[in-house]
């Protein structure tokens, strides 16, 4: 791994399609931060997303809402959000309300940050996170989200070096991390995320800032430039090489020197099943949550061929050492969905990784498919996550083979007489 | 300004997108920012479609409207060449609207030939979905429809079977079936499965069939204005209402048999529309009048839904199973008239109309009902309150897009309902013997999380895109904030479980009102009294 970075080429298209809008996020975070409330200045289509899209279910108390811009509320550019902001209060009496931004008062030029302003107080705060599908896509306003909590980390003092984790990720993967990190003699200030906003890590120059999502590239930034904190530039800790990578280049920022190579040899022996059956398998990312680069580079490990790993956006520091293990395959940024189709259609890969907008109409194309949102639910992280990230890409492949043979001129009819 | 959780009726862009997807060659343009169509999963995903929906996004970013750049027409080139649909439908999004483009002078810089492009331009802000789908489908028959010389024998139209349409397979299946055997052929159904070519022959048909008043009637005016086709309103929900559509569809068609000088169609005898020939068409005439069924007239039902789903159950449950409406309502304020014109005298109350989810969850509540029938909201609200429901309406949950053959139309279709009703209730016998036994052996625990014989919580556990929806439960025990006595919680617990809520909560109120601070067993005591046990 010690190639010089920027050798993978990039390919810029024209935009990304059937793939949501930074609102997403709010998906889990509001799990995640168990003292917040997340409020959308948004319309209609915001709520129908939420609730259609992502099946989100309104709770007893839901922490997410949308403050609903009506045609009435058109023509006022500061929208009066105070008796929301109230009601919010009342009802879930949150340490944080988040508010976030959507197309349509972006449109209007709502002034966030001053709105933000106004109705913050000391004891809750208001924090702007933009996160409209103008500029923001699925994964990425949780980067926002981070963005806007900096401010709340206290300052760590200079001299005490310990690492903190960005990224949200549910208790069990925490604390896998913490012990993995202690077992090597590193020392854990928390991770940003925590649970609660009341509980935010202290970030300062001695801190190192371990990334372990690979859509979080502006908070890492921010922390870097105002607090002088420490970036560990390595792989992402997905699979067994990946994993042992990220690790020994953490060690090493705490002047810890380890060998990890049996551990990670350990990995690949527990999932030599999985290999063996993603050898030589052609895989297509069409692009959609923003953790295209690291799956991709662990099919490559495995000796599967990627035959184009396309992300929405490509961010060339942050990536970086991604992009190196990725030399040699097609990386493509904000691709042509329609160049896409073609090009799926001559190349005719195993295994296409797309999202829910198109995984069943590939399916019906006779294309063995994985919905890429998995990636971002399930637990795949560092070394407890190699086996459930392995067979995230076996199971269908697998699955198919034992389903019976599939005549679609039978059993198609009527499914969709649209495409008939 | 007000805080939003969910709301009932889907968007403008969304009624857009109905259309497109049921229709053959319709590709829709959506001039969007990123994300906007998260709609196209919305199919992909409940009605599992095998093929691309003809849905494509023309993406605006942040970065395009401070250059003023526009993909529009390289979109619309690029969907030309891929998919070579007859008519590309152009809508702007919520965002995008306010930017007040010229949408169609946009769209004419484009190769893709201007008579092709429609720009729809509904004020998103103004029009949701079922004003939008069945604008844009009207104004589709309007631009192709062209007169036609009628079939020979006798047709009919399907007018609103629309994708994502409650049970719509279904009932597109169950009404054919009857179509079948009446001896009368269909001569379009749209738009679902209609091509541009269909929609040139509609003036064929001799009768326009509309069973949902939220998409077909505005076709259905245009085509009787325009070329003097006669239609049938109708939604034949329940026996008796199938037989009267059936009735009144044959009076229609024979006109026109009449002035073809052709021989008028004849009600043929019942058995014929059963699926073996041979049985009565519905089991429910029967099922109603059991001793079994007995049992369930005094149940009390809520129904609310949008405006057919809502007319044709609360006709159905007061009407053909004998069962007591406590009220109704619907979400769909522009039908709201309508609803409360078809149920006049069927009402206790006025008809609810409302769009917020938590006035509906109160309600239920309140009422406390031994049934409803709602949507896929109501639902989860029942599941809260331990209350049992069926869902009769859109917007619905993957639970309710499932492959068999559960009709809510037609002859079957009252069978479908029957069932539901039955099986989402507490059974009559069953509940006797545990009202005497007290829990008869049944206790679940008071979260309501399993329960018996009723089916519901099994189809919970399964709903995966509800999976944390059980979380939500479990804090009703305290909800009401009385504390009372050991002894007091002790009687309680005597009580039947699928009743103990309302009794928790009855004998509350019945305390708060006689100036009581807690519940001691004296209390209790005294308000079980005071409300007849």
């Amino acid at each position: 791994m010690t190639s010089v970075p920027g050798t993978t080429q990039i390919i810029k298209e024209d935009n990304v399609t059937h793939s949501f809008c930074g609102l997403a996020s709010v998906g889990w975070l509001y799990q995640k931060i168990k003292d917040s409330f997340f409020l959308i200045l948004g319309t209609h289509t915001c709520a129908h997303f939420l609730q259609n899209a992502l099946g989100m279910m309104v709770f007893a108390k839901p922490r997410f809402g949308i403050a609903l811009i009506e045609e009435g509320d058109l023509s006022r550019q500061e929208p009066a959000l105070d008796d929301v902001i109230a009601e919010i209060k009342a009802d879930h009496h949150p340490s944080v309300i988040f508010l976030l931004s959507s197309c349509t008062p972006e449109v209007m030029k709502v002034d966030f940050k001053g709105l933000a302003r106004t109705l913050n107080t000391p004891e809750v705060p208001v924090l702007f996170v933009p996160a409209s599908g103008l500029t923001f896509n699925f994964t990425q306003a949780e980067d926002s989200v981070l963005h806007a909590m900096v401010p709340f980390c206290p300052e760590a003092p200079a001299g005490k070096k310990s690492v903190v984790f960005i990224g949200s990720v549910n208790d069990s993967i925490a604390d896998d991390f913490r012990s993995e990190a202690e077992e090597l003699g590193i020392k854990v200030g928390g991770f940003l995320p925590e649970n609660r906003f009341d509980q935010m890590p202290a970030i300062g120059p001695d801190t190192v800032l371990a990334p372990i999502q690979p859509y979080l590239s502006r908070v890492v930034a921010r922390l870097n430039r105002e607090r002088g904190s420490k970036v560990l530039r390595s792989l992402f800790p997905f699979g067994p090489a990946g994993t042992r990578v990220f690790w020994e280049d953490l060690a090493s920022m705490f002047d810890i020197t380890v060998d990890l190579s049996e551990r990670e040899n350990a990995a690949w022996k527990r999932i030599s099943k999985q290999v063996d059956l993603l050898k030589g398998k052609r895989v297509f990312f069409t692009a959609d949550t923003m953790m295209e680069l690291p799956l991709a580079r662990f099919l490559k490990n495995v000796g599967a061929e990627v035959v184009e790993c396309s992300s929405a956006y490509i961010n060339k520091k942050f990536h970086a050492r991604e992009l190196e293990a990725l030399e040699g395959v097609r990386v493509v940024e904000q691709p042509n969905f329609h160049r896409q189709l073609q090009d799926i259609k001559q190349e005719k890969p195993d295994l296409i990784v797309t999202s829910l907008m198109t995984a069943n109409p590939f399916v019906g194309h006779g294309f063995i498919v994985k919905w890429s949102m998995e990636f971002t639910l399930m637990p795949i992280h560092s070394w407890s996550g190699v086996f459930t990230l392995a067979n995230l890409f076996v199971s269908p492949l697998q699955r198919r083979e034992n389903l019976p043979e599939f005549d679609e001129s039978v059993w198609l009819k009527g499914v969709m007489p649209s495409a008939e | 300004m007000r805080l939003a959780f969910w709301l009932y009726e889907g968007t403008a862009l969304h009624g857009i997108s109905r259309v497109a997807n049921s229709m053959k060659s319709v590709h829709t343009v959506y001039h969007a920012p990123q994300g906007d169509d998260y709609i196209t999963a919305t199919y992909t995903m409940l009605e599992r479609t095998p093929e691309f929906p003809a849905l494509s996004i023309s993406v605006v970013r942040g970065q395009d409207l401070a250059r003023g750049a526009s993909r529009l027409p390289g979109t619309l080139e690029q969907v030309d060449e891929h998919y070579h649909p007859e008519i590309i439908v152009v809508a702007p999004s919520c965002s995008t609207a306010l930017l007040q483009e010229d949408l169609g002078q946009t769209a004419r810089h484009s190769r893709v030939d201007s008579d092709r492009i429609l720009v729809y331009d509904v004020n998103p802000f103004r029009v949701q979905e079922h004003e939008a789908a069945e604008g844009l489908f009207t104004e589709l028959v309007k631009r192709y429809s062209l007169e036609q010389t009628m079939t020979e024998k006798p047709s009919v139209n399907l007018l609103g079977f629309t994708s994502l349409g409650f049970h719509l397979r279904s009932d597109l299946v169950s009404l054919r079936r009857i179509l079948k055997t009446l001896g009368v052929e269909v001569n379009v159904v749209a738009p679902w499965g209609a091509g541009i070519e269909d929609l040139r022959n509609l003036p064929a048909g001799w009768v326009n069939v509309l069973p949902y008043r939220e998409m077909g009637p505005g076709v259905a005016h245009y085509l009787r204005e325009k070329f003097g086709i006669p239609s049938v309103h109708g939604t034949p929900m329940g026996v008796k209402p199938t037989l009267d559509w059936i009735r009144e569809l044959l009076e229609q068609l024979n006109v026109v048999a009449g002035e073809k000088k052709l021989p008028a169609l004849e009600m043929p005898p019942l058995t014929d529309f059963s699926l073996d020939g041979l049985s009565a068409p519905s089991g429910v005439p029967w099922f109603a009048r059991t001793a079994d069924m007995e049992s369930f007239s005094n149940k009390r039902a809520f129904v609310f839904g949008d405006a057919t789903h809502t007319v044709g159950m609360v006709r159905f449950l007061k009407d053909e199973l004998g069962m007591q409406i406590v009220g109704a309502g619907t979400y769909l304020e522009k039908h709201a008239e309508w609803v409360r014109e078809q149920l006049e005298g069927y009402l206790p109350e006025p008809l609810m109309v409302t769009d917020k989810f938590q006035e509906v969850s109160k309600k239920i509540e309140d009422e406390m009902p031994e049934l409803v029938c709602g949507t896929q909201m109501e639902r989860h609200s029942c599941r809260k309150l331990d209350v049992p429901c069926m869902v009769i309406s859109t917007p619905t949950h993957i639970e309710n897009h499932l492959i068999g053959y559960y009709p809510v139309l037609g002859f079957e279709g009252a069978d479908v309902l029957a069932d539901r009703v039955y099986t989402s209730c507490k059974l009559g016998l069953e509940k006797h013997l545990i009202d005497f036994f007290g829990d008869a052996g049944l206790e679940y625990g008071e979260d309501g999380s399993e329960r018996a014989s009723n089916g519901h919580a099994a189809v919970g556990s399964s709903g995966h895109q509800e999976g944390d929806g059980a979380q939500a439960s479990g804090h009703e025990g305290d909800a009401y904030g009385m504390p009372w006595s050991p002894d007091a919680e002790k009687m309680l617990k005597k009580v039947p479980f699928f009743v103990r809520k309302k009794v928790r909560k009855n004998t509350e109120n019945f305390a708060r009102e006689n100036g009581e601070a807690s519940i001691t067993a004296e209390v209790f005591k005294k308000a079980k009294e005071a409300l007849g046990g």
